[in-house]
């Protein structure tokens, strides 16, 4: 149990996907400057990566590892994803269209974010056991949208600030994320 | 004709140099570039696959159904990526630890779907040759760029080699986290200073 | 029907090719892949292990089956003789495995070096078993007839200050890879017998 606790909290904090990991920094840069975005954007990637974690796991150990196919590793998980996505999407806008409605457009986007196919990365480095890889993924993406949203909220407030014009967009968002990464070292001390 | 190969290069140098124009590719950007050595070894990386699935790209854009045609660009770009993760590691085994997952994660580099995408599956080989080597190149030049500042200041070596005295003390906060993310910001914030 | 049929082929034939440039790519790195992971994870250890040997431990290494897993017997040459062999064994550690990489003379059956490869202790503290060397020091030159404990189990290993499940760790991996010995001996010394060095220097 308490290794579970440790995982939970270093995923979540210590080791933030996003601004420790440097991990799809992409859409957290697009995506962030209204709250109603980057809250369905968080959604939409707890969901896929919880998803993209448990399949990429089965694939590796029970078709990559025992055939010895572990060099296809990128190819294979990067194509379970991108149908994995496809899927979720079809079965949404059939079955469930409210929640298609909430996530429908940030999914293609979840593809190329690097934190999915990253999350399934570091699950296979740490050789995680199911229930790990499980919690891993669940935490590392309620990581990433806890860090989404606060910082959606953060820049909410920039816009209505008068920011010199070449830092304005993209650049002073880097640098509010480096003032929020360097929040988040405080962490660190928590667990030896 | 030759002209415009040379344009399609050079745009890649300056007018959309990755991360700065062409703001894609941010996340290898603030990751391998801690030392001068990584960020030239992801660079190196990054123009062979860049290069090398343009090409494929644009010489069967024509046979490739439409709607399928992303399966078909992630397909080639994670073919690429895979050889070199495999040739890194039998020939330069340190820069492939140091670089770690990132070798992988180029396949989702937005760089490389994105060129595939804009450039690539509209223009001949050749162009895509060119765009994909600029391009490839301006981003290497960008990430060393970055290195370079954070390397000096962080550690206080240049390609491992000391370049303050020894009473300096490094700046740590530059090769940790958070410094990557000011140290890109005020660069971008720089790069727009150029922009008319 | 036809159209999904077309995009399905498409996408085979993509994955197809792709594969079978891989799968060559791959089968013609493996050899070199497989000596740069032993080179760099456990090499700096094997080096110290052996120090003075006249040949390239990693180069001149074999394999045994045991049951359904490969043990790696790596070879070191001393006065043109083949007469150490290093092999791994694992010990349960603080927060994992530690791997032990031991060196054993065939001849007199006495321990040359021990170092630890991998493990994930704590630094500064439980990882001392890996970084110091008269930690490691106390196990060269006993025999291997004994089994080894820290002192706190009434053996004669002094542990590391405030790192005893480490240090016990170590010792069981060492015990491990001595009993692997054992097990393997007659194997071995079949092997070593028409040894030949493919990295011998004079």
């Amino acid at each position: 149990m308490d290794s579970y606790i440790v995982l939970i909290i270093s995923c979540i904090f210590i080791n933030n996907i996003l601004l420790m990991q440097y991990l799809g920094n992409c859409p957290f840069l697009g995506v962030s400057k209204r709250m109603d975005t980057a809250f369905g954007m968080s959604m939409a990637v707890v969901f896929v990566i919880v998803m993209a974690g448990a399949v990429t796991w089965v694939v590796n150990y029970y078709i990559l590892k025992p055939y010895d196919l572990e060099y296809l590793r990128t190819l294979s998980f990067i194509l379970v994803i991108a149908s994995l996505v496809q899927l979720v999407e079809m079965f949404l806008k059939k079955n469930i269209p409210a929640l298609y409605a909430g996530l429908g457009i940030y999914l293609p986007l979840i593809t190329t974010n690097c934190a999915v196919l990253g999350v399934c990365l570091i699950n296979m480095k740490e050789e995680y056991d199911f229930l790990h890889t499980l919690v891993s993924s669940l935490s590392y993406s309620v990581g990433y949208g806890l860090a989404l949203i606060l910082f959606a909220a953060i820049r909410e407030r920039i816009l209505l600030a008068r920011v010199p014009k070449p830092l304005q967009d993209t650049s002073i968002g880097l640098v509010t994320a480096g003032m929020f990464s360097l929040a988040f070292f405080g962490f660190k001390g928590m667990i030896h | 004709m030759l002209k415009r190969v040379f344009r399609e290069f050079i745009k890649g140098l300056w007018e959309e140099i990755p991360p700065f124009r062409l703001v894609l590719g941010l996340c290898p950007t603030l990751a391998v570039t801690k030392r001068v050595e990584d960020a030239i070894g992801m660079g190196l990386a990054v123009i062979f696959v860049l290069t090398c699935s343009n090409v494929i790209v644009s010489s069967v854009r024509n046979f490739i159904p439409k709607q399928v045609r992303i399966a078909c660009f992630i397909v080639v770009i994670a073919t690429f990526v895979t050889i070199v993760e495999l040739v890194m590691q039998a020939f330069t085994y340190h820069i492939y630890q140091a670089l770690g997952i990132f070798i992988p994660l180029i396949v989702v580099n937005c760089i490389l779907l994105g060129r595939a995408e804009a450039f690539a599956s509209k223009n001949g080989i050749i162009y895509s040759f060119a765009d994909g080597l600029g391009i490839g190149i301006g981003y290497t030049l960008s990430l060393t760029a970055l290195a370079a500042i954070r390397e000096i200041f962080g550690y206080g070596t240049f390609f491992n080699i000391p370049v303050f005295g020894p009473s300096f003390k490094p700046f740590s906060f530059m090769v940790k986290a958070p410094g990557a993310f000011v140290c890109l910001g005020l660069m971008l914030c720089i790069m727009n200073m150029f922009k008319k | 029907m036809r159209d999904i049929l077309k995009l399905f082929l498409a996408v085979t034939i993509f994955s197809a090719v792709s594969g079978g440039l891989l799968s060559l790519v791959r089968s013609s790195t493996r050899a070199r892949i497989e000596y740069q992971q032993l080179k760099f994870v456990k090499g700096p250890t094997l080096k110290e292990i052996m120090k003075g040997c006249q040949n390239d431990p990693i180069t001149d290494r074999f394999k045994i089956k045991v049951g359904k897993k490969e043990e790696t017997i790596f070879v070191g040459i001393f006065n043109g003789q083949p007469r150490a062999i290093a092999l791994e064994a694992f010990g349960k550690g603080f927060h994992g495995p530690i791997g032990v990489l031991v060196g054993i003379d065939v001849k007199t059956n006495k321990i040359i070096g021990i170092g630890v490869t991998t493990h994930s202790e704590t630094p500064g503290v439980g990882a001392r078993v890996k970084t110091d060397p008269t930690f490691r020091a106390q196990f060269k030159g006993l025999p291997i007839t004994q089994t080894f404990k820290v002192k706190a189990d009434g053996g004669q290993i002094d542990a590391i200050t405030g790192a005893t499940i480490s240090s016990r760790g170590v010792c069981n991996a060492v015990n491990n890879a001595i009993a692997l010995y054992k097990k393997l001996r007659p194997e071995i010394l079949k092997r070593l017998k028409n040894f030949k060095s493919k990295t011998l220097r004079s």
